[in-house]
C-alpha cells in the first residue's frame, strides 16, 4: 500500500518486532497522522510547504512533552553546537527559552550587549524589531536576535508580574563566551565566576586555579568562592569535571532514564582535586540552573562547600541530542539527574545552606525573580512539594553584593548574619536504586 | 488519484472557537485509498523517526494518542489563524454552539500574545450587562491566570452551569487598568436578529452573528416591520452588521437573498479549479420590495458579514456606512476524523459578485463615518483586522492599520446610525421630487468604487475574532 511505503523505517520495525499491543497502537497513531497530513496537503486552500508542515507537527509534538524537548533543524543544530563549543557568533548575549509562545530570558551573559543594556533574567521578549514573537519557534526568534556585529536590533520586553513594558535597542557584537572569570577577593580569597558550562569551562577553571597558586600563592590563599549565580547550565561532562576539581572521591551525580538499564553514575576520580582541601563557598540564586545545580548539589551533599544565596531554578532533567541525519536533531529529555544523596531537584531547586538576599534596587523590585522550573507549563512533575524559583539578581558592583560579602566573611571565619538555614539542615534521604549499566547515548548536555 | 468530495453548506464555527463562514464537508475518502505523493514520503518518514525516538527514549512513557494530537494541532496552527484541530470534546462543543445554546457569560474571545482578549460581548448577556467591553483583556478566571492556557481551556473555564458564578480579572486599555467582575452564568441563547422601527419609518435590523436561526429570524423581523409600518410608511431598511464576527455561509447567502432578487451573491474558489462554487440569489427571495437600504459595518464586521455587505455593495443594492470591515475572506471546511474529532481547515477564498477577494483588505464603506469614542475607551476599541493576524492568507497589498469597532450603547449617540437614517430620509425627499420621472432617486455618491479599493489609514489597536 502506498502509505505503508511512506513509513519505511518506523512501520517496518513494528512489523519485524511482532505485533505487540503497543506497537500496533503506535502504528495506528502514525496512520492517523499520515491521514491528516495527506488531507491537509490535498485540501488546503494553497499548496502547503511540506517541510514546514512536518516541522510544525514535530514542534507541536515536542512542546506537548516538556519545555526542554525541542527539534533542531540542520541550522539550529549547527548553532547549538557552536554554543556548546564556546565558539563565537554575532548576537546579543542572552540565554533564552520559550514559554507560553513568548521568549523568556534565562539570563544575560556577563559582559555582553544585552547585559550592558540592562536586560534581566525573567524578562519576556514580546517583539523583535517589529515582529511579534508569538507564533515564532524558539529557533526563529534566536535567528532574529542574532546577526552581524554592529547591526542593531530592538527588543520589546515585559518585566515582572505586572508586565512593565520596556524597549531595548541593542547593537550586536561578536559574542565570545568566556565561561570562566576570576580574581582575588580581599587579598586572600580565590573568586571564580562560571557563566555557563561549555567545552571551555573546565579548562578555564584549571587556568584560574593555577593563577591563584601564583597570586596570592598557596599559603596566602584562604579559600575559594565559586559563583554560579545566573548560570543557566550546559554540558553535563563539564559540570562533573568542575566538581572533581574540588573533591577526590565520592559520587558526583547520577542519571536515570526510563528503562532501568539506562541509569548512569558519575564518580570523582582520585588525583583530580586541585583545591588542596581549602574551604569553598558556592553562590547560587534563582538563575542557577541545571549543570549549575549538579555542581552545587554535589558539593553540598558531599559537604565540600557551603552554599550561600537563594534557592536555585530547579531544572533537574538531562537532554540528549539524537541526530536525525540530514534533518538536524532531536534534543529530547531522556533522564532525570540525582545528587549524591539521591535527591531529584526537578521543580524544587537547591536550597542554600545560608540564605542571603541581594539588595534589589527600587526600579527592579519584584521584577528580577526567576519563577523557576516549577512555573513552566508542562514541566516534568516531582511530587506535591514543588517550589518556584527565587530572585536572580547580581549587582554590578561587588561592594554592593551581600551574597559575595557573606561568602568572603564566612571564609574569613565570620558567620554571616543573614536569615537562618532554610531547612534546618534536613535533606531528602531517598535511597537510590543504581545500576552500573552504561547509558547508551552520545552527548548529554544539561541546559 | 481518485477523490470524491462533496460540500454541504452546513456547520458552524463561531464564537469562542472561531468566527467565519464555514461549510461542512463530508469527505468520501476511504482509509488508505489515496497515495502519498513522492515528496511527502520524506516528511512522513522524518515524522515517524521523531515519533519513534520519543517513544523509545523519552524520560517518561508518552501517551501516543496525545502526541499525535499535539502534532496535528501544531501542523494546523502553522497554516493560518483559522485552521485548527478540534479533539472530540472541542468538536462536540462546536456542534453545541451551532445550535446556539450553552451555559456561559456571553463573550466572543480570542487569544493575543498568550492572553485572552474580548472580541465583543454578545447583546443582552450576563457579560454585556456586567459591562465587559470589546478589547478587554481577561487576565484571570476565578484567580487562575490565563497566561499559558489555550483558548479552549480558557473558554471551558468561563462556561459552566447556569446560575453558577465566575470571577474575571480584566485589564482595560493601554494603561491596563485592573477591573474585577463577578458574573452569574446564564443560558446563552444567541438571539442573532433584533429589530425595531427607527425614526417612525425606517426598518432597523441588527444581526449579531449568522446562526442556524438567522435567516428565519430576519424573515420574521421583516414581517413585523412591514406590520408596524405598513405599505408606503416603511421607507427603507438599515441592516446593522457592526461587530458581527460571522458564522454560517448558507445563512449569509439567505440574508443577502432577502434583499436581492437575482444575481450572484458570492463565489468560492479552492485549490482545485473544479471546486469553485457560485451562489446566486433565488428569484422570489427578495422580501424588501426594492426599498432603499443602508448596511452598517465596522472593524468588527467579519466573514459572513462581509459576504452580505460585499454582495449588496457590488449590486449597488445598499449604501454601506461605517468603517472598513475586518477582512476575513476565507472559508473553512469542517472535516470529521471519525472518533478523533475534526479538522477545521481553510479550503477556499470567497469572492464578492464583482470578483473581489476582501481577504486581509476588508470592505470599504461607501460613506465613512466614525463614532465618537468616549474618553475612557479611546484607543481601546479599534480592531486590527485579519491583516494583523500572524500567518494569515496573503492578498497583495494589505493594510495592517486598524479600523474602529465601537458601537455606542445609546442610539442617540450613534453617528453611524443617525447618518443611515438621514440618508434614507434624504432619499425619501429626493424620491418625492423625482417621482414624476420614474427614475430611482440618486443616493449619496459613494466615496469609493466597489472594486479593489486602497484602504484608508487608521490606528491599529485591539482585537480580532478568531
Amino acid at each position: 500500500m502506498a502509505f505503508g511505503v511512506a513509513f519505511g523505517a518506523a512501520i517496518g520495525s513494528y512489523a519485524a518486532g511482532g505485533a505487540t499491543t503497543s506497537a500496533s497502537v503506535a502504528a495506528d497513531q502514525l496512520a492517523r497522522f499520515a491521514r491528516v497530513f495527506v488531507k491537509v496537503n490535498d485540501s488546503y486552500v494553497d499548496k502547503p510547504d511540506d517541510d514546514k508542515l512536518a516541522e510544525a507537527a514535530i514542534n507541536g509534538m515536542l512542546s506537548s512533552l516538556d519545555p526542554h524537548s525541542t527539534y533542531l533543524d540542520a541550522k539550529a543544530l549547527a548553532d547549538f553546537q557552536t554554543t556548546m563549543k564556546g565558539e563565537e557568533f554575532g548576537g546579543l548575549g542572552l540565554e533564552v527559552m520559550q514559554e507560553g509562545g513568548l521568549i523568556r530570558v534565562v539570563s544575560p551573559i556577563d559582559d555582553t550587549p544585552a547585559a550592558r543594556a540592562g536586560m534581566m533574567p525573567g524578562d519576556v521578549i514580546t517583539r523583535i524589531d517589529d515582529t511579534p514573537v508569538q507564533g515564532l519557534t524558539l529557533k526563529q526568534a534566536v535567528d532574529k536576535m542574532r546577526g552581524p556585529a554592529q547591526t542593531t536590533v530592538r527588543l520589546s520586553v515585559t518585566r515582572g508580574a505586572d508586565k512593565e513594558a520596556k524597549q531595548f535597542t541593542i547593537v550586536r557584537e561578536i559574542i565570545k563566551v568566556l565561561p570562566v572569570r576570576s580574581r582575588v577577593e580581599s587579598g586572600d580569597i580565590g573568586y571564580i565566576r562560571i557563566t555557563q558550562f561549555n567545552q571551555q569551562t573546565f579548562d578555564g577553571l584549571q587556568k584560574a586555579m593555577a593563577k591563584f597558586r601564583e597570586a596570592p600563592g598557596e599559603d596566602k590563599l584562604k579559600g575559594y568562592v565559586l559563583d554560579l549565580r545566573n548560570n543557566p547550565g550546559g554540558l553535563l561532562s563539564e559540570a562533573v569535571e568542575v566538581v572533581n576539581a574540588f573533591v577526590d572521591h565520592g559520587e558526583i551525580v547520577s542519571t536515570r532514564g526510563r528503562a532501568p538499564g539506562q541509569a548512569q553514575e558519575y564518580v570523582a576520580r582520585a588525583g583530580a582535586d586541585l583545591s588542596e582541601g581549602k574551604p569553598l563557598v558556592v553562590l547560587i540564586n534563582g538563575g542557577s540552573a541545571s549543570a549549575s545545580e549538579i555542581v552545587s548539589g554535589a558539593l553540598q551533599d558531599l559537604k565540600r562547600a557551603t552554599l550561600i544565596g537563594t534557592r536555585s531554578f530547579g531544572k533537574g532533567s538531562v537532554q540528549t541530542v539524537l541526530p536525525l541525519g540530514e534533518n538536524g536533531a532531536l534534543k529530547l529529555t531522556t533522564a532525570r539527574y540525582y545528587t549524591p544523596s539521591g535527591r531529584s531537584i526537578q521543580a524544587k531547586g537547591i536550597e542554600p545552606d545560608i540564605k542571603v538576599s541581594e539588595n534589589i534596587p527600587d526600579d527592579l523590585k519584584g521584577k528580577v525573580d526567576s519563577r523557576g522550573e516549577a512555573s513552566l507549563a508542562g514541566h516534568l512533575k516531582n511530587g506535591d512539594d514543588e517550589k518556584g524559583g527565587s530572585e536572580a539578581y547580581v549587582p554590578p558592583n561587588p561592594a554592593d553584593d551581600p551574597q559575595l560579602i557573606a561568602a568572603v566573611n564566612l571564609l574569613h571565619g565570620v558567620t554571616p548574619t543573614a536569615s537562618a538555614r532554610e531547612d534546618g539542615g534536613k535533606r531528602d534521604a531517598a535511597s537510590p536504586q543504581r545500576s552500573d549499566a552504561p547509558f547508551s547515548s552520545s552527548t548529554a548536555p544539561a541546559r | 488519484m481518485i477523490r470524491k468530495v462533496s460540500y454541504l453548506a452546513l456547520g458552524i464555527a463561531i464564537g469562542a472557537l472561531g468566527a467565519g463562514a464555514v461549510a461542512q464537508s463530508f469527505s468520501a475518502l476511504a482509509d488508505g485509498a489515496y497515495a502519498a505523493a513522492a515528496d511527502t514520503y520524506r516528511q512522513l518518514n522524518l515524522f515517524g523517526d521523531v515519533f519513534e525516538k520519543i517513544r523509545s527514549d523519552y524520560v517518561e512513557k508518552p501517551d501516543e494518542s496525545k502526541l499525535i494530537e499535539a502534532a496535528i494541532n501544531g501542523m494546523l496552527s502553522s497554516l493560518d489563524p483559522h485552521s485548527s484541530y478540534m479533539d472530540a470534546k472541542a468538536y462536540h462543543e462546536m456542534q453545541v454552539q451551532t445550535k446556539g445554546e450553552f451555559g456561559g457569560l456571553g463573550i466572543e474571545v480570542t487569544q493575543e500574545d498568550g492572553l485572552v482578549k474580548v472580541v465583543s460581548p454578545i447583546d443582552d448577556t450576563p457579560a454585556a450587562k456586567a459591562g465587559i467591553l470589546s478589547g478587554d483583556i481577561i487576565a484571570a478566571i476565578d484567580d487562575e491566570p490565563t497566561q499559558g492556557l489555550t483558548l479552549d481551556q480558557a473558554v471551558d473555564k468561563m462556561r459552566g452551569a447556569i446560575n453558577s458564578t465566575v470571577r474575571l480579572k480584566i485589564l482595560r486599555g493601554p494603561a491596563k487598568e485592573v477591573k474585577e467582575f463577578k458574573i452569574v452564568r446564564d443560558v446563552i441563547k444567541v438571539q442573532s436578529v433584533r429589530s425595531r422601527v427607527e425614526g417612525d419609518d425606517i426598518g432597523y435590523i441588527r444581526i449579531t452573528q449568522f446562526t442556524e436561526q438567522t435567516a428565519d429570524g430576519l424573515r420574521s423581523a421583516m414581517e413585523k416591520l412591514r406590520a408596524d409600518a405598513p405599505g408606503d410608511k416603511l421607507k427603507g431598511y438599515i441592516l446593522d452588521l457592526r461587530n458581527n464576527p460571522g458564522g454560517l455561509l448558507d445563512q449569509s447567502i439567505d440574508v443577502a437573498n432577502a434583499f436581492l432578487d437575482k444575481g450572484e451573491i458570492v463565489s468560492t474558489r479552492g485549490r482545485n479549479p473544479d471546486d469553485a462554487q457560485r451562489f446566486n440569489a433565488r428569484p422570489g427571495g427578495d422580501l424588501s420590495g426594492g426599498k432603499p437600504m443602508v448596511v452598517l459595518i465596522n472593524g468588527g464586521s467579519a466573514s459572513a458579514s462581509e459576504i452580505v455587505a460585499g454582495a449588496l455593495q457590488d449590486h449597488k443594492r445598499a449604501t454601506l456606512i461605517g468603517t472598513r470591515s475586518f477582512g476575513k475572506g476565507s472559508v473553512q471546511t469542517i472535516m470529521p476524523l471519525g472518533q478523533d474529532g475534526a479538522l477545521r481547515l481553510t479550503t477556499a477564498r470567497y469572492y464578492t459578485p464583482s470578483g473581489r477577494s476582501i481577504q486581509a483588505k476588508g470592505i470599504e464603506p461607501d460613506v465613512e463615518i466614525l463614532e465618537d469614542v468616549p474618553a475612557d475607551l479611546k484607543g481601546k476599541d479599534d480592531a486590527k483586522g485579519e491583516a494583523s493576524l500572524k500567518g494569515h492568507l496573503k492578498n497583495g497589498d494589505e493594510d495592517t492599520s486598524g479600523s474602529q469597532a465601537y458601537v455606542p450603547p445609546d442610539p442617540k449617540d450613534d453617528k453611524q446610525l443617525i447618518a443611515a437614517v438621514d440618508l434614507l430620509h434624504g432619499v425619501k425627499r429626493a424620491d418625492a421630487a423625482s417621482a414624476k420621472t420614474g427614475e430611482p432617486a440618486p443616493v449619496a455618491p459613494p466615496s469609493s468604487d466597489s472594486s479593489n479599493v486602497a484602504p484608508a489609514a487608521g490606528k491599529p489597536d485591539a482585537t480580532a475574532p478568531n
